[in-house]
């Protein structure tokens, strides 16, 4: 341009510059934002204002119908002292418990498989991805009759080994493990799809020194394999959990928190205070405190995989 | 969370009711399945008698009608004609969300006579009615012809029985008669297995107590309430009681279907249990006649009276009505809509196809004779709602007792909370959602 051979030599001179390359910066700031406004307005539409808007609901009485009466802290009060409110906490995070380290380790036991040159190998992955697309409610009607005690596969199958399978959904000690087998099944397909991206990207040559270094394949898992994968197990192990956390649809479908409460998880909960017993701010003070938990959990998620994660080999 | 927000959202200022042509299209929603059929047939003669009116059934399961129903009041999108039931009414009268049908009674000169009148007065607050009876109903004791005559026992044995909290009396004897275990052996015979049963003498199934514990509350002088529209008192012996003879009718006496069976909302319904042998009989209401003629064979099933208990007879009653939500935007065709269905000619195809009793109280015998054709003596039912009978309670914490219901005694039928912890639990926090 231009203005890059006038003489550097007066300060005017340098000012000017400075002054049109802080316009210039304006002018890209400006522009940039105006090519994220669609999507910045819908996210402080749709994700931050509601919120805010369940925070200050949570300090609010109300049956949706009527006006809200402020009740201040009352609700979070209430909540600490409700017995089925902490049953509601510690089913999710059983739920949790039982889904994510399933399907963790099966996904990565998947994809470690998927990941050889295999005759037929696409078809695999995308068998165990189609789970994955499905809809979980029409997912969960279709397990529901999976698990018919009478009527479904599965005790079919077991009574043709001899095995009088239970009543799956309507036993409480059952139910929630049926609720985490469903998942599983639907997002394993998912996980495994990242984890053997994340596999496909650590450098052969690595292997291959290490081959010549005289280790054993069991070695070079733990050696190469695992520290390689940790963005990729990062990344599912955040999202999943975060997902698990939050599971609904699979509980409202097939069991409705039931049997007994058995797989009343915080957002069934969430739903049956806001639109069963229309306790709009109660609702709102569970759904805080889910909140609060999910950002805990994945604090604590990122802090001990910042510490151990080595980015990028290639 | 933010669903909490959408949902609220997304109903506000929806308009599916809508008209094109000069065509009007209701939404009628309602709950029962097998009740529809005969409803959707005298609905397609309406529709032929008014050409202008278009009518769309929405059926939805009891467990999700209500939250939905509300949902959509809140959202002012709600059906115009809906069924109403008594345990919603005081809360939706309040909130102003019913059509006062009396003005429209009065301009059209409509005949209300013929109505029960222990069902159509329950639906009048201060000259206001708030809907007109679509049905009635009691609970008595379906029972498996096959089960009883393999048993040795008629019918007639089943009448007259009677129950006590202290050793089940006669009723649990002759339960005891009709459960066989797996290897033929009755629960009243040396080395019967009661961890091996093959069919149990009886089957219940409650989402809130209205076919199971409140019958025999009522037969043990429990009252659930203090007062109509008062406090919850379901944590008194009397009450208590009943709720612990459910709970022995299968944890003590293995008589009893087990909750990991029979439990709602998964749980098959009744009439599934008893057509697959599970269950010699089965506590049910009148409305599943229907559905107990499908799950057996023809003549394969009857009904007795339920036991007595320390303080006698007595059955739950209850009656539905059709309800105008007061939004609606036809309120015309909706009125159409409620006088037909509340009119003699189509309560009349709905009792001869045996779906419900009328409300209207003449054509109780076009019920009974529908029935009688089958070979089914359904005249207990009458004679349950002629006894003493407890109505439905009447609170504005229903949406509190029915959600806690469904959760609280499930555990107590498992066994894992006492009939009194759960009586005091309940009680509460149904008394804490009254206002």
């Amino acid at each position: 341009m231009i203005d890059d051979i006038v003489p550097l030599a007066s300060a005017q001179g340098r000012r000017r510059r400075t002054d049109r390359r802080f316009a210039r910066h304006v002018r890209a700031t400006a522009e940039a934002y105006a090519l994220l406004a669609p999507s910045l307005i819908g996210f402080l539409l749709f994700l931050v204002a509601p919120i805010f808007g369940v925070a200050g609901l949570s300090l609010f009485d109300w049956n949706l119908m009527g006006a809200p009466s402020f009740v201040g802290l009352d609700n979070y009060r209430e909540l600490a002292a409700d017995p089925d409110a902490w049953r509601s906490l510690f089913n999710t995070v059983y739920y949790v418990l039982l889904n994510i380290p399933a399907q963790t380790v099966l996904a990565l036991l998947l994809a470690l498989a998927l990941n050889r040159r295999l005759r037929g190998g696409r078809v695999f992955r995308v068998a165990f991805v189609l789970p994955w697309m499905a809809m979980p409610v029409a997912l969960g009607i279709v397990w529901s009759w999976i698990f018919d005690p009478r009527h479904g596969v599965v005790n079919q199958v077991l009574g043709m080994v001899g095995i009088d399978g239970p009543n799956w959904l309507t036993d409480p000690a059952w139910a929630m493990p049926v609720i985490a087998s469903v998942n599983v099944w639907q997002y394993t397909g998912y996980t495994m799809l990242i984890l053997l991206a994340g596999l496909q990207a650590i450098p052969h040559q690595l292997y291959e020194a290490a081959a010549i270094d005289g280790t054993t394949p069991v070695q070079r898992f733990f050696m190469i394999t695992l520290p390689l994968l940790r963005p990729s197990l990062f990344f599912v192990l955040v999202t999943n959990t975060i997902g698990s956390f939050q599971v609904f649809d699979t509980v409202f479908v097939m069991t409705q928190g039931g049997p007994g409460g058995a797989t009343d998880v915080l957002n069934f909960h969430i739903y049956q205070q806001g639109f069963q017993l229309f306790r709009a701010g109660f609702a709102s003070a569970l759904a805080m405190v889910l909140f609060g938990l999910i950002l805990l959990v994945t604090a604590a998620q990122f802090l001990y995989f910042r510490k151990r994660t080595v980015y990028d080999f290639s | 969370m933010a669903a909490l927000l959408t949902v609220a959202a997304c109903g506000g200022g929806s308009d599916d009711s809508g008209s094109s042509g000069g065509v009007v299209t209701l939404r009628y929603a309602m709950w029962d399945e097998v009740q529809k059929p005969p409803i959707e047939q005298s609905i397609r003669e309406f529709e032929k008698a008014h050409p202008n009116i278009k009518v769309q059934i929405e059926l939805n399961s009891w467990n999700d009608y209500w939250s939905k129903l509300q949902t959509q009041l809140v959202g002012r999108s709600a059906p115009d004609v809906f069924w109403d039931h008594v345990s919603y009414f005081p809360k939706f009268g309040k909130e102003g969300v019913l059509t006062d049908l009396a003005p429209l009674i009065a301009q059209d000169k409509v005949d209300t006579s013929g109505y029960d009148p222990k069902l159509a007065e329950g639906w009048k607050v201060d000259g206001k009615v708030y809907g007109l009876p679509k049905d009635w109903d009691t609970i008595g004791l379906f029972y498996s012809a096959k089960a009883l005559k393999d048993a040795g026992l008629t019918p007639a044995d089943l009448d007259g029985l009677t129950w006590n909290p202290t050793d089940g009396g006669t009723f649990v004897k002759t339960l005891r008669k009709l459960t066989v275990d797996e290897n033929g052996k009755r629960a009243d015979e040396p080395g019967f297995d009661p961890g091996k049963v093959k069919q149990y003498g009886l089957a219940m199934q409650a989402p809130t107590g209205q076919q199971d514990w409140w019958n025999f509350a009522l037969q043990n002088g429990c009252e659930l309430q203090d007062k109509p529209w008062g406090r919850w008192t379901i944590d008194q012996p009397a009450c208590v009681q009943a709720i612990q003879f459910v709970q022995d009718l299968r944890l003590k006496y293995h008589v009893a279907v087990p909750a990991t069976v029979t439990n709602p909302p998964n749980g098959p319904s009744l009439d599934q249990v008893v057509g697959r042998g599970e269950a010699a009989t089965a506590m049910d209401g009148s409305w599943m006649l229907r559905a107990f003629d499908t799950a057996l064979p023809d003549g394969g099933f009857g009904v007795a009276d339920l036991p007595a208990g320390p303080v006698g007879r007595g059955s739950v009653y209850n009656g539905l009505t059709e309800a105008i939500y007061s939004g609606t935007k036809h309120p015309k065709e909706a009125w159409e809509l409620l006088k037909w269905l509340t009119s003699e000619k189509h309560q009349k195809a709905v009792a001869q196809a045996g779906a419900v009793w009328p409300g209207i109280s003449s054509l109780n015998d076009v019920f009974a004779e529908a029935w009688k054709a089958k070979g089914v003596d359904v005249t207990g039912f009458k004679k349950a709602a002629e006894g003493t009978t407890m109505g439905y309670p009447l609170t504005e914490a229903a949406d509190t007792y029915n959600v806690k219901a469904l959760d609280i005694f499930n555990q107590v039928w498992l066994g894992q909370m006492t009939a009194q912890d759960a009586a005091k639990k309940i009680n509460d926090e149904a008394n804490a959602a009254i206002k």
